[in-house]
């Protein structure tokens, strides 16, 4: 037998379902749909004209970079379509065109590309652009502000920015009820809680999301909320209404258990998550930002590598050129 | 799939969304309602969110324009009168406000007048 090594691996559990990356980025797409529908039947138009764009830039700044770079087309993938999708779902039906250049051009290449593309990115794509335009634009991720001028039936105000200035006392006007069922402000794509869940549970099922990361980031704001409102229900809110708004369900399913930026070890993805979840609330509760999830879930994305550093001991032991 | 044939659908794909996009944004621009819905009063003290709809809408509060609004008043009267921003004052929109919406919450005993109640800090 030649003694020659024939394949090197490195460690980390490997996972495979059978099917290629763009028949996973596309059922991604399919899971978000629900979300999208409802967005776009509540704010018409200019929501899918939203969500449209993003799609459509962040798969053109692909292809434009793989021109510049001279690489092969990788637009095909679907992951750039993905990306789009999701940062479109994260933003206010108002927003302007460019901020939807810009963000897409942030995602696409800053967050993604520069870093070597799919499955290199440290950072989750969508979350850091987001970060980078909230922390730009102040009044366009404000949704009290940017969407004074719709009434769709509804209480109209953010919930979350009423949490942060008046106390709890402010929230009593939302129903967990009509939270759930999208009956509240937002951006597009994140306010329609059963929606989320029903294209997270799909993802699940199909093998294309990891439960553990979902799960426990929802289990580390549930018990976190919790824990506040426990211990003084007069000034945070409870659980529920934390686990029902912002982008706290779009990131359970569909953007903290993202491949490349999250642990691939069991262990490490409940820490990832719950402490995920515990940021974001901690965040909400007592930080600066009325939402806490970005900064939260980018956070934990540099604690991945760490992490994953807890893993299992290999079972046997390695015999050189066996 | 082949990966050709994904390519060419992503191409697809991105050309309509482009064209919905566009004709989304240049067909239904953002307008400002004739009647303001909600509106975002900024101050060096914090934003304030004053719902318009609700103070003036029947199924409201039911405020008539020129309570407010007094670009179409008699130009006889004066601003600092007694009912309106108090004597003696040349108001501001602050002031204005202040006394204006404070004003009428105290009296109707509805409403809120604590300052952090109003402004988002």
């Amino acid at each position: 037998m030649s003694s020659q090594k024939k394949l090197v691996v490195a460690h980390a559990p490997y996972w495979h379902d059978g099917s290629k990356i763009s028949t996973k980025n596309y059922h991604i797409m399919i899971a978000a749909l629900p979300a999208v529908l409802m967005g776009i039947s509540q704010y018409g138009a200019p929501a899918l004209g939203v969500i449209a764009f993003a799609m459509a830039c962040a798969m053109i700044w692909e292809v434009v970079w793989n021109l510049i770079l001279k690489k092969p087309a990788s637009v095909g993938d679907g992951s750039a379509a993905v990306t789009g999708l999701l940062l479109g779902m994260l933003m206010p039906a108002t927003a302007p065109w460019w901020v939807i250049a810009l963000g897409t051009l942030i995602a696409i290449i800053v967050a993604k590309q520069i870093f070597g593309g799919i499955g290199f990115n440290p950072l989750n794509p969508p979350l850091l652009a987001l970060a980078m335009l909230v922390i730009s634009f102040t009044g366009i991720f404000d949704f009290n502000e940017s969407l004074r001028h719709y009434d769709l039936g509804f209480v109209m105000t953010y919930p979350l920015a009423d949490l942060k200035a008046f106390g709890p006392d402010a929230i009593s006007k939302f129903g967990l009820g009509d939270l759930f069922m999208g009956r509240q402000a937002g951006a597009i794509g994140s306010t329609f809680g059963l929606g989320l869940i029903v294209g997270g549970l799909y993802l699940m099922l199909r093998g294309h999301m990891r439960w553990e990361i979902s799960l426990s980031f929802l289990a580390g704001v549930f018990i976190t909320a919790l824990l506040f409102n426990l211990s003084d229900s007069a000034k945070y809110a409870g659980p529920l209404f934390h686990l029902f708004t912002g982008y706290t369900l779009i990131a359970a399913f569909f953007l903290v258990p993202e491949d490349s930026s999250s642990p691939a070890n069991f262990i490490p993805m409940l820490i990832f998550g719950a402490m995920a979840g515990m940021m974001t609330v901690l965040i909400r509760n007592i930080g600066a930002y009325v939402d806490g999830v970005v900064f939260a879930v980018l956070l934990m994305n540099l604690c991945n590598p760490l992490l994953d550093k807890i893993r299992p001991k290999a079972i046997g032991k390695v015999v050189e050129n066996a | 799939m082949s990966s050709k044939n994904g390519q060419a659908l992503a191409f697809a794909l991105a050309a309509i969304l482009l064209v919905v996009g566009v004709v989304c944004y240049a067909a239904f621009p953002q307008k400002t309602p004739e009647e303001p819905v909600r509106l975002m009063l900024k101050s060096t003290a914090g934003k304030i969110l004053f719902d318009h709809k609700t103070h003036t809408d029947d199924a409201g509060y039911g405020i008539a324009c020129d309570d407010c609004h007094h670009e179409e008043q008699d130009e006889s009267q004066s601003c600092s009168g007694e009912d309106c921003h108090g004597p003696d004052s040349d108001p501001k929109r602050g002031d204005a406000l202040h006394t204006n919406c404070k004003g009428c919450h105290e009296d109707s005993g509805a409403g809120p007048v604590e300052c952090a109640a109003c402004h988002i800090m």
